[in-house]
């Protein structure tokens, strides 16, 4: 019987993901076959936000994450919306969304040219057609698209500090609204920066077409033939990468669990001036709901459960984040009991099939967006449904749907700047009720984001926050169901174990950012487990 | 070649996310033309696992020389003193720290964090966080009072909730172009020359102060009036430039009608956030601000803003910041 070499490998930091992730993968023959994410820090906030001021939330919960702090804003100011069932005037719907929208549309270019496109430039994949090119674009700090990408990602961002004073890290949206009220040079100002920022990287270096061109591909076949419809395509980063990523085979691994999950986010101003939770989906522009493989269901937040069995939290617990709780255990303890990641496993109730992981992200938001059913004001596409019909998802399928979601929302935030009332009010004084229940979520830009919180006596009884990286990256959970991601890695075909690439461009493709699980991991008390150990199967 | 390493702790990115909108120098421009060498940052960096330790090892070993270390998140000692809450690369993070520190020539404290302790360091500081220097306002933090980089210097602390990318980019700058020994630090061992002003040097309401207008309402409310009276603006007891180095180029915090939160102090979040606390102003028998302009005392205050309302001309109690 032949000898198949078992490597186990601990992959510590992986880098770029944001925070601390360290990646534990079993190979077989090449072949990853069995994967743990462990996410190494935590920091406790769900802990530091007990008993304090209802309105903490909004100071603290950006602080998870500066990378979609602007998104922590916009989800806890919601909780508070509903616990207190304050009116939002329309104009203060419209600011947040435009600050919600330009947070993501930060992101986009910086993930794709910092985070996710310099892997690309690794030595492995230096005989392939176009390198010098990948190089010449893409190369950290020198690489010409790498500098334009990276420098005006900060475009967007301008336009939040117009609104919020700053970015990261403002605390402008609260319950009732928004604590500015822009003026008129401030909204010109605003859709100017956009415009330049939309034509210096979107439909210069990016697309190389206008966006409205490139918001005609409704099937992921359109968007090969627009690849090749001309020169300007050709050679845009777009089309670049969607040739090089072929060739580096980033449309063959990666998939993952093949369910998803979006909270929604942006509200249409009038069907959401009194914010409930029961009103929710139906006043989203991009819309709420699940997808699980086979069919779509309604988002309900009372189906959301996080799991503890594999997470350094004290017991096995399967919770409702309003019954939620964290209580940090010492990793050392946490991996005797078969532990191992500071993120919880959060699992969607779906009916009639019970607890599923679900992916988060710009993929699952786009899976949703093409349920058919939406309704007039609502976003309709059917793009990336289409794409995981007919060519199944990947690294490369989920890369483009983040990129495609530029062209929408910076489309959107245009319109909502056009729609300000500048006269009207942006604010409605909210009664602060000391006792109450609330649910607010959105979608940062690596996916659904949401705090459950419960009021008492005037201050938190409890705060639970569930990020995309936990739904991303979190844990088996207590029936051994692996999480999306590492349910990614599994299957994956790695060239050179000694400096596995492949991990990385899986881990970055769902932008994970680590910070924003919360709750974290530790690699290593896993001695036995030591780097390299290399183990022989019969 | 200026080489430097950045590691983040129990960190958020925010400094990372907020040093990525430089411009004048850019990151890349850094690079580019300040000839800083980056050998490594958790979302910059090429390498990974066995690689990226490599570098930590040679860096912590002496054999690669580093002349700056720019240290993002807290410190975290828990549980029970181990650092296991924050493991990286194969070691608590505070291992690496300890021998990572005392290596460079110059060591930087970026954002609240890294200074102090900032956010996750509020009570009840469930993971035992600490600044590299300090907790909160007490000296010692992770490194000890008596700590000292290659360069002779304390820990440069850039506090902030995140740190302006200027404060940070113009430091290194300073230090790329061979003007360190300009860099004057305060008595929180902040640069002179960013943290001598307040918040409020600059702010757009400063009118309104002078006045004693407050600002009565948030939203359409903020188009007049000073936030320091009822929404707990720290705007006059804060040390910070987000008034003369606008953030995002764009606007601050203050100007847009948020009230200040005193981030750039020990002390952040103030009063623990504590039930009452945020966004209203701390008043002594329901009038008198708890919190008065450093350097000044409560009757001093009291005589001055009588005056001050008897003066206010009409127009400071109308809109300014008008459509």
């Amino acid at each position: 019987m032949a000898t198949v070499a078992v490597e186990e490998k601990l992959i510590s930091p992986l880098g770029r993901v944001e925070g601390d992730l360290d990646l534990k993968i079993k190979i077989e023959d090449n072949i990853v076959c069995d994967a743990w994410t462990q996410a190494s820090m935590f920091r406790g906030f769900e802990i530091i936000l007990k008993g304090k001021d209802p309105q903490a939330g909004l100071i603290v919960t950006p602080r998870i994450c500066g990378i979609c702090g602007g998104s922590h804003l916009y989800k806890a100011a919601y909780a508070l919306d509903t616990a207190w069932r304050t009116h939002v005037p329309p104009n203060a719907t419209l600011v947040r969304n435009i600050a919600q929208a330009c947070e993501t549309l930060q992101s986009i270019p910086r993930w794709f040219y910092a985070l996710f496109a310099i892997d690309l430039t690794h030595k492995n994949y230096r005989k392939l057609p176009e390198y010098d090119e990948v190089v010449r674009r893409f190369a950290p700090f020198t690489g010409t698209s790498y500098e334009k990408g990276v420098t005006l990602s900060g475009k967007p961002v301008e336009v939040y500090a117009i609104f919020g004073g700053q970015w990261p890290h403002s605390s402008f949206m609260i319950p009732g609204g928004v604590m500015c009220a822009p003026t008129l040079s401030d909204v010109t100002r605003a859709i100017s920066i956009l415009e330049y920022w939309k034509n210096e990287w979107l439909e210069k270096t990016w697309l190389g077409c206008s966006i409205d061109r490139w918001l005609e591909n409704k099937t992921w076949e359109d968007v090969l033939a627009w690849a090749e419809e001309n020169e300007s395509q050709y050679n845009s980063d777009c089309a670049l990468f969607l040739r090089f990523g072929k060739a580096a085979g980033l449309d063959r691994y990666g998939g993952g669990c093949g369910s998803y999950l979006a909270t929604g986010t942006y509200f249409m101003p009038e069907m959401y001036e009194h914010p409930t939770i029961e009103g929710r989906n139906q006043a989203l522009i991009n819309r709420a709901g699940v997808y699980d493989g086979e069919e779509f269901h309604d988002f309900d937040h009372l189906r959301v459960r996080e799991s503890t069995a594999h997470s350094f939290y004290k017991g096995d617990t399967y919770l409702h984040p309003w019954e939620g709780v964290t209580e940090p255990i010492d990793p050392k303890e946490g991996h005797a009991q078969g532990k191992y990641s500071w993120a919880k496993s959060p699992r969607y109730e779906v009916p009639g099939k019970g607890p599923m992981p679900l992916e988060a992200g710009p993929l699952a938001r786009q899976v949703i967006a093409g349920r058919p059913g939406a309704a007039e004001y609502q976003d309709y596409d059917p793009l990336f449904l289409d794409a995981i019909k007919t060519v199944g998802p990947s690294v490369l399928v989920r890369v483009m749907a983040r990129m495609h979601e530029a062209c929408k929302y910076y489309k959107l935030a245009q319109k909502w700047l056009r729609e300000l009332r500048l006269h009207e009010p942006f604010y409605s004084k909210p009664v602060e009720y000391p006792e109450g229940k609330g649910f607010g979520a959105t979608e940062a830009a690596r996916g659904a984001l949401a705090d459950w919180i419960v009021l008492k006596d005037g201050k938190i009884e409890n705060y639970q926050v569930i990020t995309p990286t936990a739904w991303n990256i979190g844990p088996q959970d207590g029936n051994g169901v692996h999480g999306p991601m590492e349910q990614s890695f599994i299957g994956t075909q790695i060239r050179d174990p000694s400096d596995p690439v492949e991990m990385g461009h899986v881990a970055r493709s769902y932008d994970s950012c680590l910070v924003c699980t919360v709750h974290v991991y530790d690699a290593k008390t896993d001695r036995e487990l030591s780097r390299f150990r290399i183990g022989e199967l019969g | 070649m200026t080489t430097l390493l950045w590691l983040q702790g129990g960190a958020c990115s925010g400094n990372t996310m907020s040093f990525l909108n430089a411009e004048q120098p850019s990151a890349c421009d850094l690079v580019t033309d300040f000839g800083i060498e980056v050998l490594w940052h958790p979302s910059l960096g090429m390498e990974m696992g066995d690689h990226a330790q490599e570098i930590f090892r040679a860096c912590a070993s002496g054999e690669q020389p580093l002349d700056i270390f720019v240290f993002e998140g807290t410190v975290i000692l828990g549980p029970n003193g181990t650092g296991r809450f924050n493991m990286f690369a194969d070691r608590p993070m505070k291992d690496w720290v300890a021998e990572l520190a005392p290596q460079a020539n110059v060591v930087v404290a970026i954002g609240d964090c890294a200074c102090w302790g900032g956010i996750p360091a509020t009570a009840p500081n469930p993971v035992d966080s600490v600044g590299l220097q300090y907790l909160k306002r007490q000296r010692g933090g992770f490194l000890g009072s008596e700590f000292r980089s290659k360069w002779g210097l304390p820990v440069i602390n850039i506090p902030g909730c995140p740190a302006h990318p200027d404060w940070v980019t113009q430091i290194l700058v300073a230090i790329a172009t061979g003007r360190a020994k300009d860099i004057a630090l305060d008595e929180l061992q902040r640069p002179l020359t960013f943290f001598k002003t307040f918040t409020q040097t600059g702010c757009t309401r400063v009118q309104f102060f002078e006045y004693k207008q407050a600002t009565k309402e948030f939203g359409q409310g903020t188009r007049t009036g000073c936030l320091f009276y009822e929404f707990g603006c720290r705007g006059p007891m804060t040390h910070s430039p987000c008034n003369r180095i606008l953030w995002n180029r764009q606007s601050s915090k203050t100007r847009a009608g948020m009230p200040c939160t005193g981030c750039t102090e020990p002390e952040f979040p103030f009063y623990d956030l504590a039930p009452g606390t945020v966004f209203k102003t701390q008043k002594i028998s329901g009038v008198i601000p708890k919190d008065i302009p450093e350097g000044t005392d409560h009757v001093t205050y009291m005589a001055h803003a009588a005056a001050a309302r008897v003066a206010a001309p009409e127009w400071a109690k109308e809109d300014m910041f008008v459509v």
